[in-house]
């Protein structure tokens, strides 16, 4: 028997391969996936490594702080006790603030600001050029910086400090920083020492105080004798090793929920495998109905054909998951580059590959291989031994009658579809409302694939209908071909319609998002430009409103503060832009009323908080006094603040007063060149970044397109799967149908026309998915956008068509490439050595 | 000769009683064996001719146990096969029955070899090398061994599968129109050694065939029409054949 099935691998070699194709890509996807998380685990553990290298004691701020208005923090008089400890060689504090920077343009950046440790054993960096700081007028960058702000050592630095004083540091070096989610957001990272990062900031004190052991103490020694130092109440204190196995458990956490992400792509990808594999072993099985039959007839048992199947399926998955193992790898290094290429100064593509990678590989390789080829080789084994005997194979039996089990099951999938997505459309809350809904549009995704068979016939005779008029014979017969087995027909469209489902349906909810974001954004800027600050929690001076104020070609402005509640954030307008600049819908109550002491809920809040016009709120601020304001009118506006009230109102809370969260500017009506006009007012401030809504909706609509490219080549992986998997049947279709094939050709048909012929069939299978697809994808985001949608924020169904053509042509094309290499083997067999082939 | 093989003609190597096959259903309802009851000596060669539907080929397979009856009993070598399950018989085809079709007689995939001891592999028994190595000589595949079956003519790849019918020593070997795709000197080539296998090597062989010239090659012919016997002839010549069939057709 071993030997029946190497030959028959061999002979089948071709054949095999083209379909261990779509498992070894499959194979891949997931081996990149924990390759790149263990890369991900690797890199960020170095990273933490180096945090807590040397440290021997950790204090970190625990419990509240004893009053609302302290800052909870570590007091310089217990840092000096911690470092008085005995057996404490050094301590030093650990801290970070986001500082703007001002970069060579004059513009200011947010950056990452660290102390640097006093004790060289404590930093937690690596020194690439020059030196540490060690004056309070010396800064050291990481590399990275250096290069995105294009400092040089010796050069100055500008930081803003509080009330945005300039600090002028000189640069003195630069550090490396590795992979961590600081480097890998693109934030610019400084360090400064201890004193100079006080500076910036002097009343917050440090968060954690880290301690590094003189000779001859243990770790816990030192522990209990800081502990004895500074006592226990609102301090964690940590030895160095619990300090580093906490931080490792938070690193595995973090990179484990990207890898879950990616996970479940690998997940689509594989079940669009497994399908082709299905598919191929029922071909081959069909194909092979003689050739069983006759093993049969020479005294097979029907275990040794299942065995001889099933071994041959195992062969090929071991084979594809090496081919995909070392794919894998590859992909994971090649994902490590492109996400290198998003921040500059690069680092080291790792690629650790785990026995439990490699474990993965092949079991999920195998396995989804062996399982796709088990209802295949069953039916190989129900091949009959006189089967050997007839001249052509039996391929009538494989048409489906409508079974009951299958329509039962789609009933039963429809039922929790349906149910799920009317379920989750009910849900106020958003992400719950996506995921059962989700679920749902899954369930009926289930449904339509199990009723498959059944669908090819009617859609086959929709699609088929112009290729028949226009094509004539050779369409009319690809038609007749493509319907003849709809299983098989069935089978091998349905891996892509499970790719286009899923692209269509991502599609389609991302760029109605982007439509709703982008009517947010016009309701939110109704000015020419909007100018805010480049550093969050930074606010503009004031000064700033009234010099744009004066600039001739502006007609008005309207500056905006903002008011942070405990759960709510209210914007503050001048009175006099409310009904101009400014113009919420109102649902009750009337914005004439809005005055000292008075807010206009947002609906969404009203609802949330139970209140109504008339009643009143009460704001806790996190400085200040709390203030009770009377709600006049509710509005509605996409994702506006929770409400809007006079600036007057807005000022007696202590953060709105220190400046302005942004100023709209209207220009006057035929101004040309306005944007110059504002600029000259805010290019002298650092932290003003002029916006038009029309570049604001640009920015956005790029990230929201970078979300969706990323997604469409993950899903495309399936669909270049799928494609295979139609490749396949067409090859095995031709093989099949050698002897029709010549029969054909000897009554008339042209080569040519052959090769159409198989062209047309490969392209209706193709459409024939991707409609499905389409539709399912289309209808499922809408019910997404419908779950999304509630109250006060609704979810526009936008279809981009232009998008969708993008994909049918390209299922049109490939399924052309597709039938390219079948079509040659077709045309190339003499009509007399097809007609001999039994 | 006869030295070799004590029991010719004596004992029954295939007997078949009141066997009914029927094809389809209701009014499209054909009785391809309407009640055939017929004996097949041990150590004879055997012909069963007909026209075109007749019943030849489905009594065939069901003296093989490659089919299933509707009615009646086989019996091959004292073993009632018709209430036999799957493991049963596919046990008897590898150890007591030989094939060998008009196509499609070999894996495309294995070498002349290979197929050739396909069965034995296929039961985990060993071949006996001298019993192979008499078969193989005698059908002078020697040098066609390592061939694939795309790689040897439609002469060659009939005898590998008379090789293969014969390496188990079955109780009888079963011959669909082993002729029927071969030019007539290969034809005569495989008819020879069938003959052969059965005067010198005391094999049962049992030939479906519509060639008289195949037919005459036999000891005895049975005739079949419209899913009866129609007569047997014994010591068969192509005319005595042919006379026989038109007496049928007419």
């Amino acid at each position: 028997m071993l030997r029946t099935i190497i030959a028959g691998l061999k002979a089948r070699t071709a054949r095999l391969v083209l379909s261990s194709v779509a498992i070894a890509l499959g194979v891949a996807f997931v081996t990149g996936t924990l390759v790149l998380g263990d890369a991900m685990t690797a890199s960020l553990r170095d990273e933490f490594a180096k945090g807590a290298r040397n440290v021997d004691v950790s204090v970190t701020v625990s419990g509240e702080s004893s009053s609302p208005d302290e800052i909870p923090g570590i007091t310089p008089e217990t840092l000096a006790k911690i470092r008085q400890a005995p057996g404490v060689a050094a301590a030093d504090p650990r801290d970070f603030q986001t500082v703007p920077l001002v970069a060579a343009n004059g513009k200011a950046k947010s950056a990452w600001a660290v102390p640097l440790a006093s004790n060289e054993k404590l930093n937690e960096f690596d020194l690439v050029d020059g030196r540490y700081p060690t004056k309070d007028d010396e800064i050291a960058v990481d590399k990275r910086t250096a290069s995105t702000s294009k400092l040089t050592i010796g050069q100055p630095v500008v930081l803003l400090g509080e009330g945005d004083q300039r600090h002028t540091y000189t640069l003195v070096g630069t550090y490396q920083q590795g992979t961590n989610q600081v480097s890998l957001s693109g934030y610019d990272h400084v360090g400064l020492t201890a004193a100079a990062f006080q500076a910036l900031e002097p009343e917050r004190p440090p968060y954690q105080v880290v301690a590094t052991a003189a000779a001859g103490f243990t770790q816990q020694q030192v522990v209990d004798n800081v502990r004895k130092a500074i006592g226990d109440s609102g301090f964690k204190i940590q030895s160095g090793e619990e300090l580093t196995r906490e931080t490792l458990e938070r690193v595995e956490q973090q990179s484990g929920e990207f890898t879950t992400v990616l996970l479940a792509f690998a997940i689509i990808a594989l079940v669009v495998a497994a399908m082709v594999i299905y598919n191929t072993f029922t071909i081959l099985v069909a194909q092979r109905t003689r050739e069983l039959a006759l093993m049969r007839c020479v005294g097979a048992s029907r275990a040794q054909v299942f065995r001889g199947v099933l071994a041959e399926a195992l062969v090929m998955g071991l084979a594809a998951s090496v081919i995909g193992l070392f794919g894998g790898i590859g992909v994971s290094a090649l994902l490590q580059r492109v996400i290198f290429s998003f921040g500059e100064g690069g680092g080291t593509v790792l690629l650790p590959v785990t026995a439990t990678t490699v474990a993965a590989s092949f079991a999920v390789g195998t396995l989804v291989t062996v399982l796709a080829a088990v209802l295949p080789a069953r039916k190989a084994t129900r091949v009959a031994p006189v089967a050997a005997l007839r001249s052509q194979p039996d391929s009538g039996e494989e048409v489906s009658r409508t079974s009951v089990v299958r329509v039962l099951t789609a009933v039963l999938f429809g039922v929790i579809g349906v149910g799920g997505i009317v379920f989750g459309m009910g849900i106020e809350d958003e992400d719950a409302a996506m995921f059962v809904s989700g679920a749902g549009t899954m369930a009926l995704l289930a449904a339509v694939l199990v009723l498959g068979p059944l669908l090819v016939g009617p859609v086959n005779r929709v699609l088929g209908a112009l290729p028949r008029a226009v094509l004539g014979v050779p369409a009319k017969l690809a038609s007749a071909n493509a319907g003849r087995n709809p299983k098989r027909t069935a089978a091998t469209t349905a891996a892509l319609m499970i790719g286009v489902t899923i692209v269509s349906l991502v599609t389609v909810v991302a760029n109605s998002a982007k439509e709703t974001a982008n009517a947010e954004i016009d309701q939110r800027m109704p000015a020419d430009y909007t100018v805010t600050s480049a550093v969050y929690g930074r606010p503009l001076p004031k000064e700033l409103a009234e010099q744009l104020a004066d600039v001739p070609e502006v007609d008005r402005v309207a500056p905006t503060t903002v008011v942070y509640g405990e759960r709510e954030y209210f914007t503050g307008v001048p009175r006099d832009a409310i009904g101009t600049l400014f113009r919420p819908t109102v649902t009750s109550g009337s914005l004439d009323d809005l005055g000292d002491g008075t807010v206009a809920v947002n609906a969404q809040y009203a609802k949330r908080q139970g209140v109504a016009v008339g009643q009143v709120v009460t704001v806790k601020p996190g400085q200040g006094q709390a203030q009770e304001l009377k709600v006049v009118a509710i509005v509605e506006g996409q994702r506006l603040s929770d409400g809007i009230m006079t600036m007057e109102t807005s000022s007696r809370f202590p953060q709105a007063a220190e400046g302005y969260e942004s100023i709209l500017v209207k220009l006057k009506d035929g101004v040309a060149n306005g944007r110059a006009a504002v600029e000259k007012v805010t290019d002298p401030s650092p932290l003003a970044v002029v916006d038009s809504a029309a570049e604001t909706k640009e920015q956005l609509n790029q990230q929201l397109n970078q979300v969706l490219g990323f997604i469409w080549a993950l899903i495309g992986l399936a669909v270049v799967i799928a494609l295979f998997g139609i490749a396949n049947t067409l090859t095995l279709s031709v093989l099949e149908r050698t002897r029709e094939s010549a029969l054909l050709r000897a009554l008339g048909l042209t080569k040519g026309q052959l090769r159409l012929m198989l062209v047309v069939e490969s392209v209706l299978m193709a459409l024939m998915g991707a409609a499905i697809g389409l539709l399912l994808g289309i209808g499922f985001g809408w019910v997404i956008t419908e779950a999304l949608s509630n109250d006060t924020i609704s979810v526009d169904l936008v279809v981009p068509f232009g998008q969708i053509g993008v994909m049918l042509a390209g299922a049109v094309v490939a399924a052309i490439l597709a039938a390219a290499l079948p079509a040659r083997r077709a045309a190339r067999t003499s009509v007399v050595a097809g007609m001999a082939e039994a | 000769m006869s030295a070799l093989v004590s029991d010719v003609g004596t004992r029954t190597a295939v007997a078949a009683a009141n066997l009914v096959k029927v094809y389809g259903k209701g009014d499209t309802a054909v009785r391809a064996l309407d009640g055939v009851s017929v004996e097949f000596a041990a150590g004879r060669f055997t012909a069963i001719m007909g026209p075109s539907g007749s019943g030849k080929s489905t009594l065939m397979h069901c003296l093989a146990g490659l089919d299933n009856v509707d009615g009646g009993s086989v019996n091959i070598g004292g073993t009632e096969i018709t209430s036999l399950g799957d493991k049963e018989l596919t046990r008897l085809r590898r150890d007591r029955v030989g094939f060998v079709f008009q196509a499609f007689n070999l894996l495309p995939t294995l070498t002349a070899e290979a197929n050739i001891l396909l069965g034995l592999e296929l039961a985990g028994r060993k071949p006996d090398r001298e019993w192979f190595d008499t078969i193989v000589d005698v059908l002078g595949l020697r040098d066609r061994l390592k061939h694939k079956p795309t790689e040897l003519s439609g002469g060659q790849q009939q005898r590998v599968a008379c090789a293969r019918a014969l390496v188990a020593r079955p109780d009888v070997v079963f011959a669909d129109e082993p002729t029927g795709n071969l030019d007539s000197r290969s034809g005569a080539e495989v008819l020879d050694f069938l003959r052969m296998s059965v005067r010198k090597l005391g094999q049962t062989v049992i030939m479906v065939t519509h060639d008289p010239v195949a037919a005459s090659y036999a000891d005895r012919v049975v005739l079949m029409a419209d899913g009866h016997l129609a007569g047997e002839i014994d010591n068969p010549t192509a005319d005595s054949v042919l006379s026989a069939l038109k007496h049928l057709g007419a």
